[in-house]
């Protein structure tokens, strides 16, 4: 691989001096590097030509899985194999687990941060949806001091966030608390794909539901309409599934484009919707399959 | 019964060692030293234009680079079987992505800096894009010239026209065959185009030494036919085949893609501008989908008629191919689709036209099937709707049509050995034909049996030699110039010489060619490796068989006739005790009594030709000739689960049976079923190229091009061989390369019929068109016209028609 563009690099050991690596003014502009999935891909690409990179791997503020007081911490150098591994992971935010393993490749996998997921903000980041029906608290250093923000504000559009001008998101915190949830993704094929859609679920014990879609607009997306239907209801009718399925679908505004025909991605969004509805139903009585499926690839009763 | 020791026994592969430790070297791992250059090219961002002006002042001025190269440099032509292909196009280009310049630099970075700085001036020109546009009556020509190509005798191009070649075949009374028929279906499938996906990338290295010899290490499956290639096309700068030397190192997957001559001669031609310097090409994975061919996109038109009890009497095969900016190899796949587009089936009344359409997209050639699972697709798919209209059985009506040996072919000649109707019941038998299978409630199963069929495309003066000599220990090298491409042929031709000589196939060192070193082979393609070389290994295994016995006949004043090979000794019929071991002697001779020596390094040679073949038909009904060596027939059968909610496909189960006459290695005939199953199954179901309007490739990459993973691999792979010998062939060995990919997409929309009733007549079958088909919508209704096409609108709405 051949990258034509020149540029510095620099591997910062604390936050303090990130900040100050990325405050300079550098011709060409200044990127943070993690994981790279993408950065690389871009710069091979001729997308991006940064004069300087700040290598955020070097930061040990970044790394680790912990539950600390107001929930499980997710460092944002954490990548989603350590994720998909986490035990952490799997007991407080096992939808996050879910998805995880369903991001990318094994290899991608082992690179790729769900931070810089985040930050890429694609419309089809698999975290998105994830980090929505959770309410995660991302945690941002900036020069002025540390800020936090809810994800819900987060995503801005295609490839922008509400990540301030040389801030670096250090860590993304994600309630804990009894509930149950499911994550499907729409792809092309069982190998790693991008989501043609997606949809996560989350129902707490009281049956407050939390509904989120991928790929069917701008950004990820909450969906209000359908958690507002559900709402008290831990086992949902089959009736009551199919009006979500059909109030989901004003709540999305996919387009077509080469991954998949907008009526498609508005059919399997109901699909989408039904099945992890239905699953994180069952998985909060306790039933259902352990996370790390793929609804769409299983039999759907 | 079989006798024989090594041929027919799984063998260890003799690369596999290499191949998994990673000790086993591709063309980009060779080293150069510092003193290697890197090329990069300028692309054509248009699909057709004039070249205006290119300025290369400011690239020849960037830091590191040594030399700028344009059409200006090299105006010329190439091409296998036509010359219609530039090494940089002089006047217009034809493709997005075609080459005009191309950067030569001290570093890839400096190559790729500099290649950005290079100014090209075009006018663009009305693009044809689709087969209709380039078939019309007032179509855009894109190769004014075309008249005056140089071509093979069996292409008939059309001058002033698009059309590169028509290959018309004509048996009996077509009229009086559709007057006789019961039923008659007629309609139209679709087959867009597909790129290789070969792990490696095409990669060359050129090196015009200073004694002007001109050596290219090169990703490649066709050595010789690149030096052949490259004679002609260089002949200006004074080269000829003795001057050329191309090396083949292992090659990480061809499957047609390397066949022939692409980027290749890019990297000739930037050696001998910058001679005594090496100089290296690499197609990064965007260009290995633009510029160096694909799998031509067809439509085809079947009309079949039938009499009641299912009797095929008459088939009209109309196949129009969108060849793309050349069609120096893609004529010869819409020649080979021509003349055997009947499939395996005895049918008395054949009208069959397969044209080849120049267009403004990629280049296409050569790909694995070499046109075969395109027009088996519609074929496969028409007679089994024929059969459900009839009220009969798919595999019934498949036996009762299936060809056997010495029916007449749809060109005259007759059909070789095979056994298909045995290879259609013991497939169906694998699958359980004829039983519902359980599935969930959001689940339907269905299942189908396809055949196929397939001969090499091969000139008729197509041929193999071989060199075989012995070392001191007694092992042997074999020196041959068919190409490993992960098919297995080193160990194959090692196993044939094997069975000859006794000597077991680790001591027997087969390696990759060189032009210069390794016997002559045509190309390593149309699955004929292993008949036409093997040939060749088995006749200079025979021949230094003869030596051997001669030399200690000789010494030992025995007679030959008494003496045979056994476990690497010479031994006697008429005294057990005698045991000459074939060390002591194949290089330092028998010492005599008297102290005087006889015998002498061994070695021997073999040649192979079909010489039975000939391309000589007659131009309006293809009678006359024997185009074709031999096929290969077989069946597949298929049990595909579909849910019914997202469209989403799971093979369960396929098994596919061919006789192979002989199965040289059992265990990598089953790699070759296994491989191009999988492939052919990824063609039904993932791989779905898209086009912009403006003829620009919008996936040139895995992330929206999707190859199967193992995860989508089908649950149950069976492979059945059948061994009806090929009396031609080395120990009765036939071609099985191509061949175990072509029923999987006739079989894929056969079962889904039978799982949910619908029919799908335009391939990729995705999940996304079974989801639309299920609920009842037209998945070109929706697609979107920004999206890209396959390479026509509406197959329904393409009218045939050649203005």
């Amino acid at each position: 691989m051949t990258i034509a563009c020149t540029f510095g690099y620099s591997k910062p050991q604390t936050v303090e001096e990130a900040l100050r690596l990325l405050a300079r003014r550098v011709g060409g502009g200044i990127m943070p590097l993690a994981g790279g999935t993408d950065l690389v891909a871009w710069l091979r690409d001729g997308a991006v030509s940064p004069g300087h990179l700040v290598d955020l791997k070097g930061l040990k503020e970044l790394r680790g899985i912990r539950l600390v007081k107001g929930g499980l911490w997710l460092g944002a150098s954490t990548t989603f194999s350590e994720i998909a591994e986490s035990p952490l992971v799997r007991r407080h935010a096992p939808i996050l687990t879910e998805a995880a393993g369903m991001v990318a490749s094994v290899g991608i996998r082992n690179r790729a941060t769900v931070a810089g997921n985040i930050c890429s903000a694609v419309p089809c980041c698999d975290s998105g949806p994830v980090l929505l029906v959770y309410d995660a608290q991302l945690h941002l250093a900036t020069r002025q001091g540390p800020r936090t923000m809810p994800v819900t504000r987060w995503f801005k559009g295609p490839r922008a966030t509400a990540l301030p001008k040389g801030a670096i998101l250090v860590g993304i915190l994600i309630p804990t608390g009894r509930h149950a949830g499911a994550f499907a993704k729409l792809k092309r094929y069982r190998g790693e794909d991008l989501a043609q859609a997606s949809v996560a679920v989350r129902v707490d014990s009281r049956g407050n539901w939390q509904v989120a879609y991928g790929s069917v607009a701008p950004t990820p997306l909450r969906g209000p309409k359908v958690e507002k239907l559900l709402k008290g209801r831990k086992l949902p009718e089959a009736d009551l599934i199919e009006q979500a399925v059909k109030i989901g679908d004003t709540e999305i505004a996919p387009i077509t484009d080469i991954r998949g025909s907008e009526v498609y991605r508005r059919m399997m969004v109901g699909v989408m919707l039904r099945r992890t509805i239905q699953l994180a139903a069952r998985r909060l009585a306790g039933e259902g399959p352990d996370y790390g499926i793929n609804i769409l690839e299983e039999e759907a009763s | 019964m079989n006798t024989n020791k090594v041929v027919g026994t799984p063998s260890i592969r003799v690369d596999g060692l290499e191949k998994v430790t990673g000790a086993a070297l591709y063309a980009d791992d060779l080293p150069f030293g510092p003193g290697l250059l890197h090329a990069v090219v300028v692309e054509s961002p248009h699909a057709h234009a004039k070249i205006k002006s290119i300025n290369t002042s400011t690239a020849e001025k960037a830091p590191g680079v040594v030399r700028v190269v344009t059409g200006r440099d090299f105006p010329y032509k190439f091409g296998l079987y036509m010359q219609d292909r530039f090494i940089f196009p002089q006047d217009r280009v034809r493709f997005v992505g075609e080459q005009v310049a191309a950067v030569i630099a001290e570093t890839p970075e400096a190559a790729l800096r500099a290649a950005r700085l290079v100014k090209v001036t075009y006018e663009p020109l009305a693009a044809v894009l689709n087969l209709a546009d380039a078939l019309c009556k007032d179509a855009v020509t894109i190769h004014p010239d075309l008249a005056n190509y140089e071509r093979v005798p069996w292409f008939f191009p059309r001058a002033g026209t698009n059309i590169a070649h028509w290959r018309k075949t004509r048996k009996g009374d077509i009229e009086k065959g559709f007057r006789q028929a019961d039923y008659i279906l007629e309609d139209t499938y679709t087959v867009p185009r597909y790129a290789h996906c070969p792990m490696e990338t095409h990669a060359v290295t050129g090196w015009f030494d200073l004694s002007g010899r001109l050596t290219l290490w090169a990703s490649s499956q066709s050595p010789y036919a690149q030096r052949g290639v490259m004679a002609v096309a260089l002949k200006p700068f004074g080269l000829s085949h003795q001057d050329i030397r191309i090396i083949t190192p292992y090659v990480g997957g061809g499957f047609g893609g390397k066949a022939g001559v692409s980027m290749e001669i890019i990297g000739a031609v930037l050696a001998i501008a910058m001679k005594g310097r090496p100089v290296r090409l690499h197609w990064t994975r965007e260009q290995e989908f633009k510029n160096t061919s694909q799998r031509q996109g067809v439509v085809a038109r079947v009309k079949m008629g039938v009499k009641k009890d299912g009797r095929i009497t008459a088939l009209e095969h109309t196949l129009h191919w969108d060849a793309g900016a050349s069609a120096e190899y893609g004529a010869n796949v819409v020649n080979a689709v021509g003349l055997s587009a009947t499939g395996p089936y005895r049918i008395p009344n054949v009208k069959i036209d397969s044209v080849c359409v120049y267009t403004n997209m990629p280049p296409c050639g050569a790909y694995r099937g070499f046109g075969y699972s395109e027009f088996h697709f519609g074929l496969e798919s028409h007679l089994t709707r024929i059969a459900k209209a009839l009220g009969m059985d798919p595999v019934e009506i498949r036996k009762v049509n299936a060809i056997r040996e010495g029916d007449t072919l749809a060109y005259g000649a007759k059909m070789n050995p095979g056994n298909l109707v045995e290879a259609i019941d013991r497939v169906a038998k694998e699958i359980r034909w004829g039983r519902k299978e359980k599935s969930g409630s959001t689940r339907a199963v269905g299942k189908a049996v396809a055949c196929f069929w397939k001969a090499p495309a091969m000139p008729p003066n197509a041929s193999s030699a071989a060199y075989l000599k012995f070392n001191e220990d007694g092992s042997l090298n074999l020196a041959v110039s068919g190409m490993e491409i992960g098919q297995g042929f080193l160990t194959v031709m090692a196993q044939i010489a094997s069975e000859v000589l006794t000597v077991p196939v680790s001591k027997i060192r087969v390696e990759t060619p060189d032009t210069d070193r390794n016997a002559y082979e045509w190309q390593t393609v149309g699955s004929h490796v292993t008949w036409s070389c093997g040939n060749a290994v088995r006749a200079a295994a025979e021949e230094v068989k003869a030596k051997v016995l001669a030399t200690v006949a000789r010494a030992k004043k025995l007679k030959a006739a008494d003496l045979y090979l056994e476990a690497e000794h010479v031994k006697n019929r008429r005294d057990k005790s005698f045991a000459l071991p074939l060390r002591e002697f194949v290089i330092d001779g028998i010492m005599l009594a008297d102290g005087r020596y006889v015998g002498g390094p061994i070695h021997g040679t073999g040649m192979f030709m079909p010489e039975f073949t000939s391309a000589l038909g007659d131009p309006e009904t293809s009678q006359g000739g024997h185009p074709n060596v031999h096929y290969t027939v077989g069946a597949a059968g298929l049990v595909l689960e579909v849910d019914k909610e997202t469209g989403k496909l799971k093979v369960r189960k396929v098994a596919l049976a061919a006789d192979v006459g002989q199965a040289v290695n059992p265990d990598l005939v089953r790699g070759q079923v296994v491989g191009g199953m999988l492939q052919g199954l990824a063609t039904a179901l993932y791989e779905d190229i898209r086009y912009a309007p403006d003829g620009r490739l919008l996936n040139p990459n895995f992330t929206d091009y999707k190859i199967p993973t193992t995860l989508d691999c089908p649950d149950k792979i069976v492979s059945i061989m059948l061994e009806t010998p090929q009396p031609d062939g080395p120990f009765g060995a036939r071609g099985i390369g191509e061949h175990t990919m072509i029923p999987a997409a006739p079989t894929i929309a056969d079962a889904l019929e039978d799982a949910v009733g619908i029919r799908l007549k335009t391939l990729p079958i995705t999940a996304e068109k079974v989801a639309l088909a299920l609920n009842g919508i037209e998945y070109d209704d929706v697609k979107g016209d920004h999206l890209g096409f396959c390479f026509i609108g509406r197959p329904s709405d393409y009218s045939f028609e050649i203005g």
